[in-house]
């Protein structure tokens, strides 16, 4: 008789230990999963400041570059591709591939540049390799003809030669820096247009010398003193 | 088509001469043709180039400069510097525009209540000696003082020291690389007992890793970062910026590595116990040339008026070293600093490899620091315990910030306690002083009086009435700035200021000099490796402005020391520097001769047997050395350096629950320190025209500020309205921001902290407390 | 009128005076490197006779090791 009870409650036992944990761990899966968001990230990257470095693994390289005379772009043709000073140039030759955005079929041309024999002319080198839907910002042409005429008169040009304080000081940067933080991309190798391409590619840290005064947006002025400074 | 055979000839020698140049830069990158420099420049003309030290910082660049019809209109950098090689930075490029900006102060200005009235140049001399005379006879010697400048030439520095300590007999004389250089000048002075960097610009060649403790290299010291970008192009080396912002200078560097403000000594002390338990420590080396020793700890801050301090050094073992650096194990330095123990043990190891050369490069980030002289004994510790100093490549490097802070402040002596050589409490030096200046020795006091903080807090409470300001602008770098403003306008004070454009400074003075600047007076500066430059006077200073040299001599005439400045004014730049070197005429601190420094592109001291001594402290290269040993430590009397035992305090105002960010300030590479010179050249104050404040892209977030948004600071000091610049050129840590302080219309310092490292005096301008909100 | 450039390769050491010795020959520039072991040279003759003298000239100083022609030019073709 008390053999039978203890299997019993035995069993009794077993089973609201059963039911009790079931519940617990049917509560406990209940909650919902909550995985807090990071939101002290370390900034890795000053876009405007590691542009200048970006290729400077490769200065001596584009120091030892020889320049292709017959074949070098010049400001002109430049400034073809480009509706006004600062917008994103068109693509001047023919895309195979229609579906793609860009990023690596563009850049398998445009990252590091090289001599083209099909178009007989140096690949430029895109100063933002990182941002790979090209094709959001640089579009072909399929025909030359207008719908309507326009009457837009772009931005002026900035000019090379005047940017000079003095006589064989640095010159100042006159363009804006976004998008081009990367100067050797642009300013030398042989796909660099000959008027700006740089003797010094070697000397990596640009901004030592060159200053940006932009004065696209508007001319800053000279210095003027507040003349009282007592509070 | 074309005019003449001739100008076909000469166009077609040029294509020659370019196809060669191109040639021979194909085989030899980097080779320089002196035409070169020259193309593109007018050719002919009344162009006439002559050498000069740069004015702006202390790498102390050679420039070219280039003079047309008496006025300076060019600058290239001279290709036959050993330091820059023909480079200079921008501020470099447009210094000569510096000359030339339409306010420049031409007549001397006396304000007569709310205006200022032009006098004559003699008047105002007049003036400044019967003032002086004055002062001394109603209210003592120690009621005048003079306040000047790492951008006082040589000769400058000198005179001035001449005058007050030798003829006028007061200690009040102060310099504002106290508020730069002091730090590592007390570094120096503990660890080795001379003060100056013991290796040159040259280590950078031989040097494998390159180790920044808290400088922005790349903005600061452009032309010697450039240097090392080179190095590490052409043999790969490594450049590690330790810092605690991210700047150009960290997106330059092969590693970045961040650190919590002030904690930079308890990662100092981590490197140091890994060097020691790894056994990368040089035995030999410290068995033979170093000691142990201990400081006072809990020294305070210097915050409150007539703060003094007299540290305690104790001799101890290497056992009680190894003891104190337990506490400074990388683990336990991770939780307080934010630097992993991995990063700790990455530059641990760098350090140890006995293969490899390391350089620590320093400025203002261990200078301007509470514990200042502490981090610098540190740093000096790492290198000593390796054993890795003194020899090319191994090099321990303090950079100065100023041009002539090195040759003017130390090496003259132009501080309170110092003497041109040794110092005032010193009687034999007190003695050789008086000899060759030529006055009696009782004259020179044998007390330190007031170092600059303390001297402004003296002019506030009217102990001293009479202050020279001369050529630089305390009321803009002044910490704490509102009080020491304050005190100066007192009406009892009669503030002399010499400059050469109106400032704040300026603003606040009795009577105003025109001062002549750089190339417009002959001189020399001495830059951060002990070179010495020499530059001629190369066009006519406008108006009345005359030199500060002569100012101080025309002075001290009339205040009846002919006999002791007896100087010609043809030739007084000469024989003030004759004199001064008199002072250095021994093997561990000889100056060059003028014609020698006429002849090179500058030479550093100590100069002897005709050669320039590269490397100190080491028998191969330092004449100096005479113990017999491999290196002889000549400044200590015992002949060995000090490694010492210094512990991690905290910083004089942490943040908290009211001011809970911290506040940094210091430079851009485009303005030179107060912005005088450098905001009136176009160029530079288009590239960055007013003062901005950078805050973290996250706390930027959080308070949505965007960049040009206008964020109010306050501390317990005040409060200030500046313009926020979020992911700009600099990023600073969560929590933390950086003003700088070249913009005098926005005076960050009107609510910095005057704490001050208790040993060298130094303010500190990298912490204080503060709250920032969105206006 | 030939106009030719060379690169002078001294032998070590040579420099200054493969710089003075090329100054003294008449029709002849001299540039040489602030900061390597080389020298460009510049010859402006009258004909290629005289040409081919100033670079035999040329060849028989001591202290250079080599000379190499980088470019040429002959006005007198083009007129």
């Amino acid at each position: 008789m008390r053999k039978r009870l203890g299997i019993i409650s035995f069993f009794v036992i077993l089973f609201v230990s059963f039911i009790v944990v079931w519940n617990y761990s049917y509560y406990q899966g209940q909650e919902e999963a909550y995985i807090p968001i990071d939101t002290n990230k370390k900034v890795e990257v000053i876009t405007s400041e590691i542009g200048v470095f970006e290729r400077s693994k490769f200065a001596l390289d584009y120091a030892n570059m020889p320049s292709d005379n017959t074949h070098q772009r010049s400001l002109e043709s430049y400034y073809k591709n480009r509706a006004f000073h600062g917008a994103p140039p068109i693509i001047p030759h023919v895309i195979d591939d229609e579906r793609n955005m860009g990023e690596n079929s563009c850049l398998k041309c445009h990252q590091n540049g090289g001599y083209v024999e099909k178009f007989k002319a140096y690949s430029p080198v895109v100063p933002h390799p990182e941002k790979i839907n090209c094709r959001q910002c640089h579009v072909p042409q399929k025909t030359n003809s207008l719908f309507v005429a326009t009457g837009f008169k772009g931005v002026e040009i900035p000019e090379t030669g005047i940017n000079n304080a003095l006589k064989g000081s640095p010159p100042i940067i006159p363009h804006q820096i976004q998008l081009r933080e990367n100067c050797l991309s642009c300013h030398s190798g042989p796909s660099a247009p000959k008027e700006i391409r740089v003797s010094h590619p070697e000397r990596i840290n640009c901004m030592q010398c060159h200053v940006i005064n932009n004065k696209e947006m508007r001319d800053i002025g000279i210095f003027i003193r507040k003349i009282s400074n007592n509070e | 088509m074309y005019t003449s055979t001739t100008n076909r000839r000469s166009f077609i020698k040029k294509m020659a001469i370019l196809s060669a140049m191109t040639t021979a830069a194909t085989l030899f990158p980097g080779i320089l043709f002196a035409n070169e420099q020259e193309r593109g420049l007018p050719k002919g003309g009344n162009l006439d180039w002559k050498k000069a030290p740069c004015r702006f910082c202390g790498v102390g660049c050679g420039v070219l400069v280039g003079v047309e019809n008496g006025k300076a209109v060019a600058v290239k950098g001279d290709p036959n510097s050993s330091v820059n090689k023909g480079l200079c930075c921008v501020k470099g490029y447009h210094s000569v525009m510096a000359m030339y900006g339409k306010d420049r102060l031409t007549k001397p200005l006396l304000r007569q209540k709310d205006s200022y009235v032009e006098i004559s140049m003699k008047e105002a001399l007049d003036l400044i000696a019967s003032k002086m005379k004055e002062t001394i006879n109603t209210y003592g010697k120690d009621a005048v003082s003079i306040y000047g400048s790492g951008q006082w030439t040589i000769p400058d520095g000198y005179v001035a020291s001449k005058l007050f300590k030798g003829c006028i007999g007061t200690n009040n004389v102060e310099a504002n690389a106290r508020l730069c250089m002091a730090s590592a000048v007390t570094g120096f002075m503990t660890s080795f007992g001379i003060d100056e960097p013991m290796g040159c610009y040259e280590d950078i060649d031989y040097a494998d890793v390159f180790i920044l403790w808290g400088n922005n290299m790349a903005e600061m010291h452009p032309v010697l970062f450039s240097r090392i970008l080179d190095q590490r192009l052409k043999r790969g080396v490594k450049i590690i910026d330790f810092a605690t912002r991210t700047t150009r200078t960290s997106m330059a560097a092969d590693k970045s590595i961040l650190f919590s403000p002030q904690t930079d000594i308890a990662v100092a002390n981590a490197i140091c116990y890994e060097i020691i338990r790894k056994g990368w420590v040089n035995r030999s080396f410290v068995e033979k040339h170093c000691n142990f020793s201990k400081g006072s700890t809990n020294i305070g801050y210097g915050l409150e008026d007539k703060f003094s301090f007299k540290d305690n050094p104790q001799k101890i073992s290497f056992e009680e070293y190894k003891l104190f650096l337990e506490d400074y194990s990388p683990e336990k330095v991770e939780k307080i600093s934010g630097v992993s123990a991995k990063d700790i043990k990455y530059m641990a190891a760098h350090y140890g490899n006995p293969n490899s050369k390391v350089m620590s490069l320093w400025c203002m980030g261990m200078n301007q620091h509470t514990r200042g002289t502490w981090i610098n004994n540190l740093v000096y510790n790492i290198h000593l315990l390796t054993g890795k100093i003194s020899t090319p490549g191994n090099s321990p490097f303090s950079l100065t910030g100023q041009p002539s802070a090195c040759g003017t402040v130390r090496e003259v002596g132009t501080l309170t306690h110092k003497l041109p050589h040794g110092v005032v409490m010193n009687k034999k030096d007190r003695e050789f002083a008086a000899k060759i200046w030529d006055v009696p020795v009782e004259n020179i006091p044998s007390k330190p009086t007031y170092h600059t903080v303390e001297m402004f807090r003296a002019l506030d409470r009217g102990e001293i009435k009479f202050m020279w300001i001369q050529v630089t602008n305390p009321m803009v770098t002044m910490p704490k700035l509102k009080r020491y403003r304050d005190g100066a306008k007192k009406e009892e004070n009669f503030i002399v200021v010499s400059d050469i454009y109106p400032t704040p400074t300026t603003d606040i003075a009795d009577l105003i000099l025109p001062s002549a600047m750089w190339v417009e007076r002959e001189g020399m500066y001495g830059n951060s490796e002990r070179r010495t430059q020499y530059f001629e006077q190369m066009v006519q200073p406008p108006g009345e402005a005359i030199s500060d040299t002569w100012q101080l001599v025309e002075v001290a005439k009339r205040m009846g020391f002919e006999k002791q400045f007896y100087y010609n004014e043809e030739t007084h730049i000469e024989e003030i520097y004759s004199e001064y070197r008199k002072h250095h005429n021994n093997n561990k601190h000889n100056m060059a001769p003028l014609e020698v420094l006429k002849e090179n592109p500058g030479m550093q001291w100590p100069y002897v047997d005709g050669k320039p001594t590269q490397w100190r402290f080491n028998s191969k290269y330092d004449p100096a050395c005479n113990n017999g040993k491999d290196f002889h430590f000549y400044g200590k009397p015992d002949g060995k350096a000090v490694i010492w035992q210094r512990p991690y305090e905290p910083a004089a105002e942490e943040p908290d629950a009211e001011y809970p960010f911290l506040l940094n300030t210091g430079r851009v590479i485009e303005h030179w320190h107060s912005g005088s010179m450098t905001r009136r050249i176009p160029v530079l104050h288009k590239a960055v025209p007013e003062a901005y404040v950078e805050i973290n892209p996250n706390d930027a977030k959080r308070m949505q500020i965007q960049t040009g948004d206008k964020v109010k600071l306050t501390t317990r000091r005040g409060e200030i309205i500046i313009p926020a610049s979020v992911n700009g050129r600099g990023v600073p840590a969560p929590m933390q921001v950086f003003v700088p302080f070249f913009d005098e219309n926005m005076l960050i310092n009107n609510i910095t902290l005057d704490a001050f490292c208790p040993i060298s005096k130094q303010p500190d301008y990298k912490k204080c407390a503060v709250q920032i909100e969105k206006v | 009128m030939p106009i030719k450039s060379y690169l002078a390769h001294p032998y070590s050491g040579k420099k200054n005076e493969l710089s003075e010795a090329i100054s003294c020959l008449s029709h002849c520039e001299v540039i040489p490197a602030q900061n390597e072991n080389i020298l460009i040279v510049v010859t402006e003759t009258e004909t290629m006779d005289e040409e081919k003298f100033l670079k035999s000239k040329l060849e028989t100083i001591k202290s250079l090791k080599l000379l190499t022609m980088v470019s040429g030019f002959n006005t007198n073709k083009i007129k």
